[in-house]
C-alpha cells in the first residue's frame, strides 16, 4: 500500500474520523455548511470576475471591487477548507481512490495557480487600467479561468458522491 | 386539478422519468442548480453588505442593485429551471415534505421582498450611508435567503 494511502486509511480509521463518518448528524452539518462557504467564495470572486469582463459594476474600479470581496472570498475558504478536511477525514479511505475527488484537488491548485500569475504579471499596472470598463485581454483571460475552474470545482465536488 | 395532481403529474412526466432512472441526468441537473446557487448567493450577499454598510461604502447602491438584479435573476431562472427537474425525481414525495414547503414558502417571500422593500431601499440609498431602514431591509433579505438554503438542504434529510 502507497505511503498516502495508508495516511489516509490511518485518518478513516481513527477515533475522530469514525465519530463524523457514524454520527447521525455530524456529517450532513458539515456538508451543509461547506456548501454555504462555497457559494460564499464562488459567488463573491465571480462578481470580481464578472467585473474584470465588463459585465457588472462598470464605473467602480476593479481594485475597489476586489477590496469589498477578497475577505468575504478568503473567509468563505477558509471555512470551506476546514469543513473540507473534516469530511475528507471521514472518509479518507475512499476519498484516496475517489476520480472525482483528486480531480477538485488538481482544479484546485489551478485555481490557486491563477491569480499567483494574475498577480505577478497584469495585476502589477492595475493602476492603469483599474477604471477601464473593459479590462486589458489578459486579465478578462484570468477571469475566464477563474470562472471556470471554480465552476468546475462545483462540479467535481458534488460528483464526488456519484463514484 | 389541484396542486397535488400537479406534482404527480410532474412525477410521472418524461422529465420525471429521465431524473428518476439516470443517475446522470440528475446529477447534471443537480450541478446546474449548485452552480447557479453560488452566483445568487454572491450577488445577494455583495447587495447586502452594500446596504448594511459593510462594503463599497462611497459607490451607488442603486448601480450595484441594478447590476447585480441582473446576476441574481439570471441564476434564479437557472435555479427555478433545474429545481423543477430536480422535484419531478420524487414530486409526490416532495408534496408532502415540510421541508420542501418551507423553502417554497420562504423562495416566494424572498423573491416578493427582492422586488418591494429591498428595491425601494436601494433606490433611496443611492450613495448615501446606511440607516436603519436599509440595515433592517439588508438583514431581512439575507435571512431570507437563507432560509431558502437551509430548508432546501433540509430536504435530502428530514
Amino acid at each position: 500500500m502507497p505511503l498516502l494511502q495508508h495516511l489516509c486509511q490511518l485518518l478513516n480509521d481513527s477515533s475522530f474520523g469514525t465519530m463524523i463518518r457514524e454520527s447521525d448528524y455530524a456529517y450532513s452539518v458539515i456538508e451543509s455548511v461547506h456548501v454555504l462557504a462555497i457559494t460564499l467564495v464562488v459567488g463573491t470572486i465571480a462578481v470580481l470576475d464578472l467585473r474584470m469582463l465588463g459585465l457588472v459594476l462598470r464605473p467602480i474600479a476593479v481594485t475597489r471591487v476586489a477590496r469589498a470581496v477578497f475577505p468575504l472570498t478568503w473567509s468563505g475558504f477558509a471555512i470551506s477548507f476546514i469543513s473540507g478536511f473534516l469530511l475528507f477525514w471521514a472518509e479518507s479511505a475512499k476519498m484516496y481512490t475517489n476520480p472525482s475527488f483528486r480531480m477538485k484537488l488538481i482544479l484546485l491548485a489551478l485555481v490557486g495557480l491563477n491569480p499567483l500569475i494574475f498577480h505577478t504579471t497584469i495585476y502589477r499596472r492595475v493602476h492603469e487600467w483599474e477604471s477601464q470598463h473593459v479590462t486589458p485581454w489578459r486579465a478578462r483571460t484570468a477571469a475566464i479561468a477563474s470562472l471556470t475552474l471554480w465552476g468546475g470545482i462545483v462540479i467535481a465536488g458534488r460528483a464526488i458522491a456519484y463514484f | 386539478m389541484s396542486l397535488h395532481s400537479w406534482f404527480i403529474a410532474l412525477g410521472n412526466s418524461s422529465l420525471g422519468h429521465a431524473m428518476q432512472t439516470s443517475k446522470w441526468d440528475f446529477a447534471l441537473v443537480e450541478m446546474l442548480h449548485l452552480l447557479a446557487l453560488a452566483l445568487l448567493g454572491g450577488s445577494v450577499l455583495v447587495v447586502d453588505l452594500r446596504l448594511l454598510g459593510v462594503i463599497l461604502k462611497g459607490e451607488s447602491a442603486r448601480l450595484i442593485g441594478r447590476d447585480l438584479s441582473r446576476m441574481l435573476i439570471g441564476s434564479l431562472i437557472v435555479m427555478i429551471v433545474t429545481g423543477i427537474a430536480l422535484l419531478s425525481e420524487e414530486a409526490g414525495k416532495c408534496y408532502f415534505s415540510p421541508a420542501f414547503r418551507w423553502k417554497m414558502a420562504l423562495l416566494a417571500a424572498a423573491v416578493l421582498f427582492y422586488f418591494t422593500v429591498h428595491r425601494v431601499a436601494l433606490l433611496r440609498s443611492d450613495n448615501g450611508g446606511p440607516t436603519l431602514w436599509s440595515r433592517t431591509t439588508a438583514l431581512i433579505s439575507l435571512s431570507l435567503w437563507l432560509g431558502v438554503g437551509v430548508a432546501g438542504r433540509a430536504i435530502g434529510l428530514l
